[in-house]
């Protein structure tokens, strides 16, 4: 995260921004689309899962911390997305 | 004893184990009147039973708070109170105040009682736990004003803790919202609204930081850990509490006649109101196994942790049990309700207050650090009685209610509301009988005071230089 | 130092502060409970949820998670500055992703104005009464966290940290991170999944 600062190559943490808003652009085409159904919500779910991860191993700095604490954090994201995940499903049917 | 003027904390310390019995003692009639209907009657109805056990417990946990406050903030501060004249006069306007009222309960019909203090020209009396006449609560307002102005120019010039200043904001708010009383709309939906905001923003609100910062006090005295670490976890604690709980008044909201929105806010606010109650219960435990002394006070240090495992119990768990809306419902009004109502009072209000009293009488009375062993065997023993008893209090409530909810609400063919008050009294009885050994115990609480044994442990300069 | 140097490479304390990450975990543990309370309810009701969600402005939801993942892009640059010793450059930083908090305020604020325009409010229906309670809940901690920056702007202004002592550095972006993560998840379960 915290390359030389005459290091040409690109920052970590910018290359983290990039991959954030990429997802993000992504998320919003479906979003405009306005396209329903399990395909495009497990797609979108799984994009923000993604996003979150990568919030909290690069943005929060929790890549080099305990393995307690990313397990903790990843635990978060993945209960949250399959509970939304099958609160989804439930409306479906 | 660092300070001469924490001397005044002392009456107050004793007004509030005097009325905690008479508090008792009410809670014992009412207990019998919820069998034997007409117990005493027509000398103590019902109705005046409940206000003055529950008024009572309201008033002595005020003593409480403030003895805690006049004994903790100038050592806190480093410097005397800036008034121990003012603090003392009024603690003997607050008594005498709240010696009338409850006189006025006992032998004056409640409606001649409204008119005879003038309840015409600003009504505010009939609602629960705020019974008391309109200059009662005038009283009790200049009291606070008083209180504060004496507490907040001893922090002003001294040295500023986050434990007195959280104690401090916890103070201010609970004065700000019993302005609240004074507010009684004719709508009853915003009359019930607006007296949320005196009862449960006084209980799960600004009494929370009262209670977190005297636990925070006596944990800092009595484990020698590093004050740092202590007010961290003060302001976690508090920070939490304030975002539970604030929001979390909406669980009172249901079916009131507030808007819809209350039902998910109370529900999801509140269902974690048992997260600052289990973190205070953390912190306790982890304070004292990482002690740096051993503390001659063995019983204060049995009170601080009895505080924190039955604050969760009490206003954590039993609380949940019926906070959300679906479930509450069913439980609305119900045992359910006393039974949390009893356990959570007991284990933050009365246990936080008896922590500060175990804490700091020893220093009042004797100049000593600690009592001498046989009064803190007997306090002890005072401890486990009142705390067992007030579990199986709870238990047989909780019993009582899942009962009565089945029979009268949840069932096919509900039964009526006496039927069924009839069909739970096995239930009554033996809250009863606990209640006795409850009573037991306050009584051996008392006696501990009253025992003599071998000399205290005197306060040297060395012992005091510790504790500071 | 041999002993800070083993620790970093077994496994570091977390950044900041350890109070806040208590914090920090006690936030995302309400934020979850409504993500839930939130997708269950659209799960018994689901055509009123996809009908209202047509008319939010999913637009200016975009644009904000841009925002925000920037604010907090910007205060990840500003903690590596301070830890090569350049408070300065740290403060612009912490400024920048300030100025950012801002936007995404007024955006929001003028979101806000649309729907209560439009005679929205929180009894219009279950849908609104979340919508308008999560983000104005998310709101608040947006406009705390600016709170929390602008204090350590400040401090670092002042010449307050440097590369030995920058724990409120990472402490606030810790807490700045957490109110950005919470709005990704937001933004995805109000915005756009229907």
């Amino acid at each position: 995260m915290s390359a030389p600062k005459n290091d040409s190559s690109m920052r970590p943490c910018t290359r983290a921004w990039l991959v954030l808003l990429g997802l993000t652009l992504f998320t919003y085409g479906i979003g405009s689309m306005s396209v329903g159904g399990i395909a495009a919500t497990g797609v979108v779910l799984l994009a923000t899962l993604l996003k979150g991860q990568v919030v909290v191993d690069h943005f929060m700095g929790l890549r080099h911390v305990r393995l307690f604490w990313r397990v903790l954090m990843f635990s978060y994201l993945a209960v949250v997305g399959v509970a939304i995940a099958i609160a989804y499903v439930l409306g479906v049917n | 004893m660092h300070f001469k003027s924490q001397a005044v904390a002392k009456p107050y310390f004793i007004a509030a184990i005097g009325l905690f019995v008479g508090q008792i003692l009410f809670g014992l009639i009412l207990g019998l009147q919820y069998v034997v209907g007409d117990f005493l009657f027509p000398a103590i109805p019902f109705n005046v039973a409940r206000m003055v056990h529950t008024n009572l417990l309201i008033v002595w946990l005020l003593f409480g708070f403030m003895g805690a406050a006049y004994y903790l903030v100038p050592e806190e501060a480093e410097t005397e109170l800036h008034s121990p004249k003012l603090a003392l006069v009024l603690f003997w306007v607050f008594l005498v105040a709240g010696a009338l009222t409850i006189l006025g309960y006992l032998l004056v019909p409640y409606a001649s009682l409204a008119k005879m203090t003038g309840n015409d020209l600003l009504p505010t009396m009939g609602r629960e736990f705020l019974e008391q006449p309109t200059i009662t609560k005038a009283g009790i307002v200049i009291v606070a004003l008083g209180f504060l102005y004496n507490i907040g120019m001893t922090v002003l010039k001294g040295r500023k803790t986050v434990v007195s200043l959280v104690l401090l904001t916890g103070l201010v708010g609970l004065a700000v919202l019993f302005l609240f009383a004074f507010y009684n709309p004719i709508n009853l939906v915003k009359d019930k609204y607006y007296w949320w905001w005196v009862v449960h923003l006084w209980v799960e609100g600004v009494w929370e930081l009262i209670l977190g910062a005297i636990l925070a006090f006596v944990l800092i005295r009595i484990t020698g850990v590093d004050r740092e670490v202590i007010e961290k976890w003060l302001y976690v604690i508090v920070a939490m509490a304030l975002i539970t709980g604030i929001v979390g008044t909406g669980h009172h909201y249901y079916w009131i006649g507030t808007p819809e929105y209350w039902q998910w806010w109370g529900s999801i606010f509140s269902a974690l109101e048992p997260i600052p109650f289990f973190m205070m219960t953390v912190f306790a435990f982890n304070m004292v196994n990482r002690r740096r002394r051993e503390h001659p006070n063995k019983a204060a240090t049995l009170w601080a942790l009895g505080t924190a495992v039955m604050a969760f119990l009490g206003a954590g768990v039993w609380g949940f049990l019926h906070t959300l809306s679906p479930v509450n419902y069913y439980t609305h009004g119900s045992q359910i309700t006393a039974a949390h109502g009893h356990m959570a009072f007991y284990g933050a209000y009365v246990l936080i207050n008896l922590t500060i009293i175990s804490y700091a009488m020893p220093h009042l009375r004797h100049n000593a650090p600690a009592a001498n062993g046989r009064a803190q065997v007997l306090e002890m023993w005072a401890f486990w009685l009142m705390t067992i008893s007030m579990v199986f209090i709870t238990l047989f409530l909780t019993a009582a209610g899942i009962l009565q909810v089945w029979l009268q609400r949840a069932a096919e063919t509900p039964l009526p509301y006496m039927v069924v008050q009839d069909k739970v009294a096995l239930f009554y009885w033996l809250r009863e009988i606990t209640g006795l050994v409850f009573f037991v115990g306050l009584v051996l609480y008392v006696a501990s005071f009253f025992v003599k044994g071998k000399a205290h442990v005197p306060e040297t300069k060395a012992a005091r230089a510790a504790t500071a | 130092m041999s002993v800070t140097a083993e620790r970093v490479e077994h496994g570091r304390a977390l950044p900041g502060d350890f109070a806040i990450w208590v914090f920090i975990l006690a936030e995302l543990l309400v934020f979850g409970l409504f993500f839930l309370a939130y997708a269950f309810a659209r799960s018994r009701n689901v055509e009123l949820f996809n009908a209202s969600q047509l008319l939010l402005d999913r637009q200016a939801g975009a644009v904000n998670t841009v925002v925000l993942i920037t604010s907090s892009y910007f205060v990840v640059r500003a903690v590596a500055a301070i830890k090569e010793n350049h408070a300065r450059l740290c403060a612009n930083w912490v400024g920048a992703a300030i100025g950012l908090g801002g936007v995404f305020v007024v955006i929001k604020l003028a979101e806000f104005h649309a729907k209560f325009a439009a005679g929205i409010t929180l009894s219009t229906n279950t849908f609104y009464m979340f919508y308008l309670s999560l983000t104005f809940f998310h709101f608040m901690h947006v406009l705390l966290g600016m709170v929390i920056l602008a204090a350590v702007m400040l401090k670092a202004r002042r010449g307050g940290y440097d590369a030995a002592n920058h724990t409120g550095v990472e402490t606030a972006g810790s807490y700045w991170h957490m109110v950005d993560l919470v709005w990704l998840i937001l933004f995805a379960l109000v915005y756009v999944i229907r």
